[in-house]
């Protein structure tokens, strides 16, 4: 009985603590995303890749270099037109711009704050599980904080968007992890996917516009 | 002069060189053919849906939910319930959001209960609306509209009763609340052509007297008291839904994939058709592999003509020989009848190719629903066709070159 009893109690506190959801979306060294969307003469690029593809690093920075490195990589990634290459004919010039790196570990912060909050009011014997709990908090934000993500977010104008028919990817020369960007493309017509990798770092959208 | 001389001989053989010239002609419009209809498959396919932006549903996979919700193939994993689905439609990015509910049947055609929206929203075909072929859209609770097939199988017409079955493949009958059918839609070419389409309200009202899946022993439900109650639903199967801007299109997709409420996923059905395409695509190059070994055999066919041409002409090579050709224009002559044959056996395939559309294409839309456009031929068709020219050329050169060699000694001493 007396072995039960913090069993119990934990599993008791289980639904409480976990009433914040747990989500960890997919995470591919090499691979990045890019979306594209298109409405008249505005297009908006969204770019999500792995902190490995960017940097080749993902842990916290913890020397100057690291941080140099990774505020060198955010600087060149707040100039679209030199990652992937629009032809000259589209006339597109960027009008917004913001890149920033994202750790899922910043997320979890969030949560735990809340879950403190909570804390608060449980009483003080449950102290013993909260720490428990904590323990398997800051083992998950070990797990998550590997992963870093940087993202990136253009919008540009085209004032000949109908001759946007080919992307090229400097990006892949720029950063050398970088293997493979899967590439969606969106339009009054429709929807389509691709992908585009460091053999051949071109994007064929003629079928397109 | 060379030219004149080959387009001759060629006529003077006529009846060997037009059999070969229709084996060509046929392999190039089986080929082509086989292209069309696989361009137009791929083409069809891919207009199953258009005009929606996104699919959402229970957290799966995209062609999963693909499956489910618009080819109305297997079964959804969970379902949306009733709150997501009102919070979404009222997000200021989403233009339209319709409902679809599945889960029960009729025969073997699926029933799908959704709003009228969804004639409205649904598009296929770039941006064709569903017409109906007869009737009116459902406006009564116990009003279905049916696709094409349902009515050409089942042979309804408007105002017949229909009883819808619970679950998919079940005796159990739905049997105290008949449908009347309200309408049919036109042929279309998609699944909806196999749907029977109710009000999201109907699908409610069918299962007022059933809890668990099954029926409730000795409980009717006047329909009467039915009409009375809230028949608000509960849940939907999956949704689709329209943005106001291509912009937003990510940004709502994000925000319904990361919903903390509930574990769900909001598809492009233009990528995820992609995906799926990817997956049956392979039937596709198999069948271009035959057409393009039928073109192989056709060539081979005039290779062995020509081998047994030689023998029979080699008096005529002896005569040309002997009026001063020498043995290359021997050569150049037999590689030259060579192109002429295959040129004219892929000018008149692609005739072939173009008359049978033009006989068969209605015909082949409205059986199949498949969409075959008449173009004129495009590069790719231009480029097969000099592909089938060169091939022979290059064919041609083996027997070529045997003649070539036999006109060096041969030929002037006819040893008969």
């Amino acid at each position: 009985m007396k072995t039960c009893a913090p069993l119990l109690l934990a599993m008791l506190a289980t639904p409480a603590i976990s009433e914040g959801t747990r989500e960890l979306g997919s995470h591919e060294h090499g691979v990045g995303e890019l979306n594209i969307a298109v409405d008249g003469t505005t297009v908006a690029m969204e770019l999500h890749a792995p902190g490995a593809d960017i940097v080749g690093f993902e842990y916290e920075a913890e020397t100057a270099e690291d941080h140099a490195e990774i505020d060198a990589a955010i600087a060149t990634l707040s100039e679209p037109l030199t990652l992937f290459g629009l032809p000259a004919g589209a006339g597109c010039g960027v009008t917004e711009v913001s890149a920033e790196l994202e750790s899922e570990a910043d997320h979890d912060d969030h949560e735990e704050h809340e879950k403190h909050n909570d804390h608060d009011h449980d009483d003080h014997d449950d102290h013993g599980d909260e720490h428990a709990h904590d323990d398997d908090e800051h083992h998950d934000e070990e797990v998550a904080a590997n992963h870093t993500e940087f993202h990136a977010e253009y919008t540009l104008t085209c004032s000949e968007p109908g001759a946007l028919s080919q992307i090229t990817f400097a990006y892949f020369d720029v950063f050398e992890n970088a293997l493979e960007l899967e590439v969606q493309v969106v339009t009054d017509a429709g929807a389509a996917a691709f992908e585009v990798e460091r053999d051949a770092p071109t994007l064929d959208l003629s079928d397109i516009f | 002069m060379i030219l004149r001389l080959a387009a001759r001989s060629l006529i003077a053989r006529a009846l060997t060189v037009g059999m070969t010239v229709l084996a060509i002609a046929l392999s190039v419009a089986l080929f082509l053919g086989v292209e069309k209809v696989r361009s137009g498959a791929k083409t069809s396919f891919a207009n199953t849906i258009s005009g929606t932006d996104l699919i959402v549903g229970a957290r799966s996979g995209s062609v999963q939910l693909l499956l489910y919700s618009v080819f109305r193939i297997g079964n959804a994993t969970n379902n949306v319930t009733w709150e997501s689905y009102l919070e979404f439609a009222s997000l200021p990015q989403i233009d339209w959001i319709v409902p679809i509910s599945l889960g029960d049947s009729h025969r073997q055609f699926r029933v799908m209960g959704t709003s009228t929206a969804f004639f409205e929203h649904y598009k296929y075909r770039q941006d064709r609306s569903l017409a109906l072929e007869a009737g009116v859209v459902m406006d009564d609770l116990f009003d279905a509209v049916i696709g094409y097939d349902v009515a050409k199988t089942l042979n309804y017409s408007v105002g017949d009763p229909i009883v819808v079955a619970h679950g998919i493949a079940s005796f159990r009958e739905h049997d105290e609340q008949p449908f009347r059918v309200s309408g049919i839609i036109a042929k279309t070419g998609t699944p909806v052509d196999r749907t029977v389409i109710v009000s999201m309200e109907a699908i409610e009202a069918i299962h007022v007297d059933w809890r668990g899946g099954s029926k409730i022993p000795g409980q009717t439900t006047f329909i009467e008291t039915i009409r009375q109650m809230d028949l608000t639903p509960s849940a939907v199967t999956a949704a689709l839904v329209g943005v106001s801007s291509p912009l937003q299109t990510f940004a709502v997709q994000r925000a319904i994939n990361e919903y903390p409420e509930e574990p769900l996923l909001a598809i492009l059905p233009g990528v995820a058709l992609q995906e799926l395409w990817g997956i049956v695509g392979v039937a596709e190059k198999a069948l271009l592999a035959v057409s393009v070994m039928v073109v192989v055999t056709a060539m081979i066919g005039m290779m062995a003509t020509l081998f047994s041409s030689l023998n029979e002409r080699r008096r005529e090579m002896a005569i040309l020989r002997a009026m001063g050709a020498s043995p290359l224009t021997i050569l150049g002559l037999l590689v030259l009848e060579a192109m002429l044959t295959a040129a004219a056996g892929a000018v008149l395939g692609l005739g072939l190719v173009y008359a049978g559309l033009f006989i068969a294409q209605p015909a082949i839309d409205g059986a199949y629903g498949l969409f075959l456009p008449i173009d004129p031929p495009a590069l790719r068709e231009l480029f097969v066709m000099l592909a089938v020219i060169a091939a022979g050329a290059i064919v041609s050169l083996i027997p070529a070159l045997r003649a070539y060699r036999l006109s060096l000694a041969d030929g002037m001493t006819v040893r008969t």
